[in-house]
């Protein structure tokens, strides 16, 4: 573990990679508690400030501090994003487990189905789950979910196929190893392995999803201050002040490339040869 | 195997488009109909007959070519989308196209010069490449270019036939921001795709007999690495179809997904149930060229 | 050095030669010829003239037909098909004299029956035209003779001359009215100053002059070509990029933008339009107007212009009317208290708030911005809104006229009558609020058979009182009709009613860029 860490920080994405991540991870956790003014508090004598000492990012369209609702906002961003993705990939892992492990024509069958609703473009999908559910953040976690789930399930199916196949795992079955003892030790650690570094990958598309359900005016509510709304709403004023539409990009930027870079990381670290 | 694809589509279609929360028939006489009048018309329109029924009904229709009437324009909704996807492709393939005359050679020279500098310099395009969803960079993009330096139209369509030139000149930003993602991911697949292969022992062998590093890399490396290149943007092609959408409503182009988008928010169903299954249908064929293609080549490169 | 300077000044007098005789031409006639392009922000989704139901469709077929009257950029009535009109002692009975020697698109002869049959077709239930509510209690039409009609109403009614310029009370042939009265979804066959000559719903429009409008002088324009924008943004950049000539509605944020923008000149005329807070009067707690009238308390109104207007727009005093409109007079203006407020939250059994969803439809985005600062407001009083976004399309099908707290987004109306009728008597087409007050209802009746102004005015102002005092709706202000053009384009007003456009009285100056 140690060792993995070590060589995880020694690459340039890796390192970059997670002082990104732990960066989001701070503010999604302290952000709430150290933001300087109430998110959704109007000022309508203070629209589109610019940055000060008082509003460090400046105001929004209603007066409202950017940098807070950044802090807070932090939450129903990534938490959000890591959730979906979550759930994504373990309906994915299950569908996708499963079809390894029956084999035959049933692995054909769903894999086939899976492929089909694979055509089905993501941000369609999810578009129509959304417009189907209505519109709301959990709805859109789900939307994100579900839009996930078959790629991730592809995914899966083939990671275990393939660490099935392995010689390790032949001559664990060799040594009279007992079925338990081989998924468990053998198999899970190589299966776990490349899912979780596609997971860490998926989280920066999931952000960008959200975003663009909410720019679809699909996502979460306002006020809330989830920074895809944020962005999108900023649209319309951003010929007013740049900095209602700058900001939130940013921080988006950060969590997606944080996210990419984490992964790339791990996988380099995961894999020495490469 | 498409045939399945549609089916399953159809099926998802249908039945998402059965439980979306509008009613045909208001939808299509509007708010100020009366009961007789609605009651009237979802006896014509068959909405009355059980699901299944009209499930079959509608799909026997599909597969003659009548994909329905527009709730929303009383219009033939094929002609309307297939007309879009035309626009949507053409916007799809120059995007495709300027991705692959860019990230190709940006991953070569990554792989090359691991670790170097220009390898640097190619994570680096690739990472900022994937960090804003289209409708940010579409936004920034129509500011920096259009509103500020003014070198091109900020938006609108104008048909190629109609002129070619101002038609081309409204293309280029769209197409633009839809390559960026692509080519973020495209040139880190093909660089450590070709990592991958340079580590490949049939390569150091091909160095140990003496092959110079630049044929080596020709003749062999490259193939190799290229090939699942063609997997990668097969898959990428429903990536991109999900990126018209938003592109097409910022710019204003009346390809598929923005048909899609006026569809979903008028709850014009038939219109919704065309578009999606046309886009599976692109997807899907798209895909089954690109397994062609990748089995020919392959053949090739194994005799070669 | 001195020879350029002899040129210069040579062409110098040369312009200022020239100059006296061409504005004196421009002032006169305008220039004819040329391609208009205008923008709108919708699809339009439906042409069938009796059918329309947004400022975009509107635009295209006020184009390509043409009504009994039309209403001016002042509100008035002026003849279109109509040339005079007069009513009966008790208004309930109006005679309109039509114009002579019109003819539709394809070439037939424009006459009384043709009126008829349009009016027949509109009021027809079957029909489904949103005009059936609003071109006045017609009981019969009869046609007189071929250039003749008489309106038979069921009661007396002042404001007929004012419906008939409705904008889904366009005139169309007898032939199709009662014939294929659908092809009209597809096809325009007016007698309006364009002809159609192709339709995409979703991207263009393209009309050309009819030469045989009834007017020889009108249209100035070849062309009108009416694209759409899906994003406001986009439509507002390609304003400043010359690629188009006209925005015919634009949010306060891009006229902020556009304004000073070279070669752009932006709009603005106050108006009628108003975003408000609908009360569902049959359901609790919104059912007691202490309740509503403390919501309204807390309304920061200034705030609010500024929050969903830009400063671009007016105070609202909770009732529809505002001095765009005629007859009318103020009724005291509330003001934020938020001790009454808490008060009469009290009396009404509420001392600690309650909480409610208040629905905001996703167009225009200005309903979202109206609900999240009544939010923010209401929090003062120990009310929790929480506010609920949907597509348009939800919305209509799920909320509209059955919710019971949502946010309404209405046009100015050509008289206080429509308004009224519109939205807040018992009979209102969309009675949303389901206020149903007798004492109002009665008022608004007496008004529409008044003729005398001064009378009038004070039947609607005491209407204003009730609804101020019961605030079936909630009105925190009214929005400006704001629109931007190209400097080239002369002879476009930004109208109150924002559904009302006159593109025949536009011309292009030769300084516009010429195209195909």
């Amino acid at each position: 573990m140690i060792d993995f860490t070590k060589r995880l920080l020694k690459t340039p994405q890796g390192a970059i990679g997670i002082f990104l991540v732990v960066f989001v991870l701070l503010v999604v956790v302290f952000g709430p508690l150290v933001a300087p003014h109430d998110p959704e508090k109007l000022s309508p004598l203070a629209r589109y400030k610019g940055p000060s000492l008082t509003y460090w990012l400046g105001t929004d369209q209603y007066g409202r501090d950017i940098f807070s609702r950044l802090l807070i906002g932090a939450r129903a961003t990534v938490v959000m994003a890591v959730l979906a993705t979550i759930v994504g990939t373990l309906i994915g892992a299950l569908i996708g487990t499963a079809s390894a492990f029956l084999g035959g024509r049933a692995d054909e069958l769903i894999m086939r189905t899976i492929d089909a609703v694979m055509s089905i473009p993501s941000l369609l999908f999810a578009l129509l789950v959304v417009n189907l559910l209505g519109s709301s953040t959990v709805n859109a976690l789900v939307a994100v979910a579900i839009a996930f789930a078959p790629g991730m399930a592809r995914i899966t199916r083939s990671v275990a196929l393939s660490v099935r196949k392995q010689d390790y795992v032949n001559a664990a079955v060799a040594r009279g190893e007992s079925a338990g003892y081989i998924i468990r030790r053998e198999m899970l650690p190589n299966v776990i392995a490349p899912i979780i570094v596609e997971m860490t990958i998926r989280v920066s598309f999931a952000v960008m999803l959200f975003a663009t359900l909410s720019f679809l005016g699909l996502g979460a509510q306002p006020p809330a201050a989830e920074w895809g709304l944020m962005v999108s709403e900023a649209r319309r004023y951003m010929h007013l002040s740049a900095g209602i539409l700058i900001w939130p990009s940013v921080a988006i930027a950060i969590v997606a490339v944080g996210f990419n870079l984490l992964g790339d990381g791990l996988r380099d670290a995961l894999n020495p040869r490469a | 195997m498409i045939v399945y694809t549609l089916f399953v589509v159809s099926l998802i279609v249908f039945a998402i488009t059965q439980v979306l929360p509008a009613d045909a028939a208001v939808m299509m006489l509007g708010e100020n109909a009366t009961q007789e009048a609605l009651d009237a018309l979802r006896a014509t329109m068959g909405l009355n007959a059980p699901i299944w029924q009209q499930y079959l009904t509608w799909l026997w229709h599909v597969v003659q070519g009548d994909l329905g009437t527009s709730l929303r324009t009383g219009q033939p909704v094929g002609p309307v989308m297939f007309e879009a996807l035309g626009r949507s492709l053409l916007l799809a393939f120059l995007s495709i196209g300027l991705m692959l005359v860019l990230a190709i050679p940006l991953g070569i020279i990554a792989a090359i010069r691991r670790g170097k500098v220009a390898d640097m310099v190619v994570s680096l395009i690739s990472y900022a490449g994937v960090a804003l969803p289209e409708f940010v960079t579409a936004t920034i993009a129509v500011l920096f270019f259009a509103d500020w330096l003014k070198w091109l139209p900020p938006t609108g369509y104008v048909p190629l036939t109609e002129d070619f030139s101002r038609g081309i000149a409204h293309l280029v930003l769209p197409v633009c921001v839809i390559s960026i993602i692509l080519i973020a991911h495209v040139s880190r697949m093909v660089r450590s795709e070709l990592v991958d292969v340079l580590h490949t022992d049939y390569i150091r062998a091909a160095r140990l007999k003496g092959i110079s590093r630049g044929q080596v890399l020709r003749r062999h490396a490259l193939r190799n690495a290229l090939l699942p290149t063609i997997t990668i943007v097969a898959l990428d092609v429903g990536y991109l179809l999900g990126g018209v959408i938003v592109v097409e409503e910022i710019f204003a182009i009346p390809g598929i997904g923005r048909q899609l988008i006026v569809a979903i928010q008028a709850r014009d169903l038939p219109a919704i149930q065309a578009g999606v299954l046309i886009m599976a249908a692109t997807y899907s064929i798209v895909n089954f060229i690109a397994d062609i293609l990748y089995a020919w080549l392959d053949k090739r490169i194994q005799y070669d | 050095m001195l020879e350029m300077k002899r040129r210069f000044f040579l062409a110098g007098t040369a312009a200022i030669l020239a100059t006296p005789s061409l504005g004196f031409a421009q002032a006169a006639a305008p220039a004819k010829g040329g391609t208009l392009k205008i923008s709108v922000d919708q699809a339009v989704s439906v042409i069938h003239p009796l059918l329309t139901r947004v400022n975009p469709e509107y635009l295209v077929t006020e184009l390509l037909y043409s009504n009994l009257t039309r209403l001016k950029v002042d509100m008035s009535v002026e003849p279109d098909l109509a040339e005079s009109w007069t009513p009966n002692e008790a208004l309930t009975e109006w005679t309109f004299k039509l114009r002579t020697g019109v003819t539709f698109h394809d070439g037939s002869p424009f006459t009384a029956k043709d009126v008829v049959a349009t009016f027949k077709a509109i009021l027809d239930p079957a029909t489904a035209s949103p005009g059936r509510n609003n071109v006045g209690p017609i009981a019969d039409i009869v046609a007189v003779d071929d250039a003749t009609v008489m309106f038979k109403l069921t009661g007396a009614y002042a404001d007929l001359p004012v419906s008939m310029a409705y904008t889904s009370a366009r005139i169309i042939p007898a032939s199709i009215a009662t014939g294929d009265l659908k092809s009209l979804s597809t096809k325009a066959v007016g007698t309006g100053p364009f002809k159609l000559v192709s339709y995409e719903p979703d991207r263009l429009i393209v009309v050309e002059r009819n030469e045989k409008y009834y007017d020889p002088a009108r249209p100035y324009l070849d062309r009108v070509e009416v694209q759409v924008f899906p994003d406001i943004s986009a439509e507002g950049s390609a304003m400043m990029s010359g690629d188009i000539d006209i925005v015919s509605t634009i949010q306060p944020t891009e006229y902020l933008r556009l304004d000073g923008s070279d070669g752009v000149d932006v709009l603005r005329t106050p108006s009628g339009q108003f975003c408000n807070i609908n009360f569902g009067c049959d359901t609790a707690p919104f059912n007691d107007p202490r309740v509503r009238r403390a919501i309204a308390l807390t309304v920061d109104r200034e705030a609010m212009v500024g929050f969903v207007t830009e400063g671009f727009g007016t105070e609202g005093n909770d009732t529809p009317l505002n001095g765009s409109y005629q007859f009318f007079k103020g009724v005291k203006q509330r003001e934020q208290n938020i001790e009454e407020a808490k008060k009469l939250l009290a009396e009404a059994g509420f001392p600690n708030g309650f909480e409610a969803t208040l629905v905001a439809s996703d167009r225009p985005a200005v309903r979202t911005q109206l609900a999240v600062a009544l939010k923010e407001m209401a929090k003062e009083v120990g009310i929790t809104i929480n506010v609920q976004t949907m597509p348009h399309a939800t919305y209509l099908e799920q909320v509209w006229k059955k919710g019971s707290f949502y946010v309404g987004f209405y046009n100015m109306q050509p008289t206080p009558d429509g308004i009224f009728k519109l939205l807040y008597t018992s009979d209102a087409s969309w009675n949303e609020t389901r206020w149903n007050n007798k004492a109002f209802d009665a008022l608004v009746n007496e008004a529409r058979g008044t003729i005398d102004t001064d009378k009038r005015t004070e039947l609607y102002t005491k209407a204003q009182e009730i609804m101020n005092e019961e605030v079936p709706s909630i009105i925190p202000s009214f929005f400006d009709v704001l629109s931007a053009k190209r400097s080239w384009v002369s002879g476009y007003e930004a109208h109150p009613r924002a559904s009302v456009f006159r593109l025949d009285y536009v011309s292009l100056t030769a300084d516009a860029p010429k195209r195909g």
